[in-house]
């Protein structure tokens, strides 16, 4: 697989503020990276150096082998971006900014307008003025932008944002046959992090400008996966017996709960209720629960913190 | 340079739907309605005498009531009108990006930056001359419905070729503008760097150092300096240009790099 996104050692400041720290992290061909932080964490300086809109003070940043500059028209061809919240020119209609951005993408295909239109629902609002679209079609027409030019890779600051529940379903799937069927690289922060659990194949956690954990996808699907929690008075009794019986439990972070995640524990909770009986500690609740890709960030960021 | 057609496109595309372009318009007609009604003025002292402070306007403006002192009148007005609309042109072009945050839509683009910034001064000359046209076209028509003595073609021509000289003047000192709002990022700077321009033109003109202050040599053509300021020479049009084509390469190599 080779790499589409490359970002090595990579800083940016304000003054006395390190927006990014020595971020390294790359993206292969077709994989949809997840790129999450809280705010202020530096998701959005980082997206502006890798488009040329900032300078990175320090560091390496490539777009399919390319060096990232302001003034590279060979990457940007082949690059669709969404930062931010779209912004429009409110005197001009959504036909005419795609019209547009047709040409300053130097898109010879006259249908490519009609055929975006299409696969973002824009057909009904086509010749409305920007300025009076809601903010949930200002975020398609945006989105239109950053795809009318069939790009291979897709750089997306919060692309369901304004959304309703169906266009963020409709949204995930568009990015999901894009990278099933097209192979596009996408590189997508969101504060949705249940989206990103869903159609990310690895994640970034960047808090205070440093990358502080990629999740690959064998660890997203572990996050995805279900566990036994287990609340008793004596963990100690606990996790000695489950560990002769063969279980690898966890400790929760909070007092006297345990995490189991094997699959025989899985499917016959009630083994384990008589195992810690057996213990002497017998269990006050079992539930089955999956730990949320939210919960880990939450925990992780405030750890780093 | 790349895309430089689908830029200066897209450029025309957002000033004819914009409102912008009628308001400016409109706008510099009242220059030639204000000279017309200046003439009804002089042509009829005791009549005018009634009509209080805007007569007493007229009468100190010094003009006679024919077509020598109409011109005079608007190519006075277009010296310090088209200075302050031209650069809410400027302003418009360049700094609504920035205002209006669309300037991240015009980044990572196949389009060069250095081809948006020069379509958008193409742009933006174009339509400050075709404004300062068509507000001596107005000119004429006013004048002839005031019904002026004194016409004649030569006038009319050496008034023409005096307001398109001041007008292009004003465009060369335009990229200034464009800095300063791409710098300052929106409206307000570029706005109040004109009126600082403005006044500054007048001062140094009247102090004697006019052809040495760029903003002051196009105020120097229209007579406004008066008569000892005296008429620039080519050194003071050469600096003009080169204060343009210096802030022009300023402003591209900006937005280059930012």
């Amino acid at each position: 697989m080779s790499i589409s996104i490359e970002l090595s050692g990579v800083s940016k400041s304000f003054g006395p503020v390190r927006a990014v720290d020595r971020v390294h992290l790359h993206v292969g061909e077709g994989e949809l990276y997840g790129f999450l932080g809280r705010n202020g964490a530096g998701k959005t300086t980082t997206i502006r150096m890798l488009l040329g809109m900032l300078r990175a003070d320090s560091g390496t940043l490539r777009i399919l082998g390319q060096p990232v500059t302001a003034n590279a028209p060979g990457i940007w061809s082949k690059v669709g971006h969404l930062v931010e919240t779209p912004a429009v020119y409110p005197e001009l209609s959504v036909v005419d900014h795609l019209e547009m951005f047709r040409r300053l993408r130097g898109v010879r295909d006259v249908g490519a307008v009609e055929r975006i239109c299409g696969l973002l629902s824009l057909g009904p609002v086509l010749h409305r003025k920007a300025g009076a679209l809601s903010l949930g079609n200002v975020q398609r027409l945006g989105l239109a932008r950053a795809l009318l030019h069939r790009p291979r890779v897709l750089i997306l600051d919060e692309p369901s944002n304004a959304l309703d529940p169906a266009g963020v379903v409709e949204i995930r799937d568009l990015l999901l046959s894009l990278v099933r069927s097209e192979g596009v690289t996408v590189f997508m922060s969101s504060h949705i992090l249940s989206e990103v659990e869903r159609t990310a194949t690895r994640i970034g956690i960047i808090h205070n400008g440093q990358l502080v954990e990629e999740l690959d996808a064998d660890r997203i699907k572990a996050l995805r996966a279900k566990k036994l929690r287990i609340v008793v008075r004596d963990v100690d009794a606990a996790i000695l017996m489950l560990r002769h019986e063969g279980y690898q439990p966890e400790v929760g972070n909070e007092p006297g709960v345990v995490f189991l995640g094997e699959k025989r524990a899985l499917e016959a909770p009630d083994s384990i209720a008589v195992l810690l009986v057996k213990a002497g500690t017998p269990p006050l609740s079992l539930m089955l629960e999956k730990e949320r890709l939210e919960e880990h960030f939450l925990r992780l960021t405030e750890e780093a913190a | 340079m790349s895309g430089f057609a689908a830029a200066l496109w897209a450029e025309t595309l957002k000033l004819r739907r914009s409102k912008i372009l009628w308001l400016t318009a409109a706008g510099f007609c009242i220059l030639p309605l204000v000279a017309g009604l200046f003439m009804i003025i002089l042509k009829d002292p005791v009549a005018a005498r009634d009509m209080g402070l805007i007569s007493t306007k007229a009468q100190l403006s010094g003009a006679s009531a024919d077509w020598p002192g109409f011109f005079g009148i608007v190519t006075q007005g277009i010296a310090v009108a088209a200075m302050i609309l031209f650069a809410i042109n400027s302003a418009w072009i360049f700094g609504r990006e920035f205002a209006d945050h669309t300037i991240k839509e015009l980044m990572a683009l196949p389009t060069s930056r250095g081809a948006i910034v020069l379509a958008k001064f193409l742009l933006l000359t174009a339509w400050s001359l075709l404004l300062a046209l068509f507000v001596f076209g107005v000119g004429i028509a006013v004048g002839s419905m005031v019904g002026i003595p004194a016409w004649s073609m030569e006038l009319v021509w050496d008034s023409f070729l005096r307001c398109i000289l001041i007008a292009a003047l004003h465009v060369c000192l335009l990229p200034a503008v464009a800095l300063v709002a791409s710098m300052a990022r929106g409206y307000l700077a570029p706005l109040g760097w004109t009126f600082l321009t403005l006044a500054l033109a007048q001062i140094v003109a009247a102090l004697g150092w006019g052809e040495v202050f760029p903003w002051s040599v196009p105020v120097m053509f229209s007579g406004m300096a008066g008569a000892h300021a005296g008429t620039p020479g080519w050194t003071g049009v050469l600096l003009v240009l080169l204060t343009g084509a210096a802030a022009m390469l300023l402003t591209m190599r900006w937005w280059d790099r930012n």
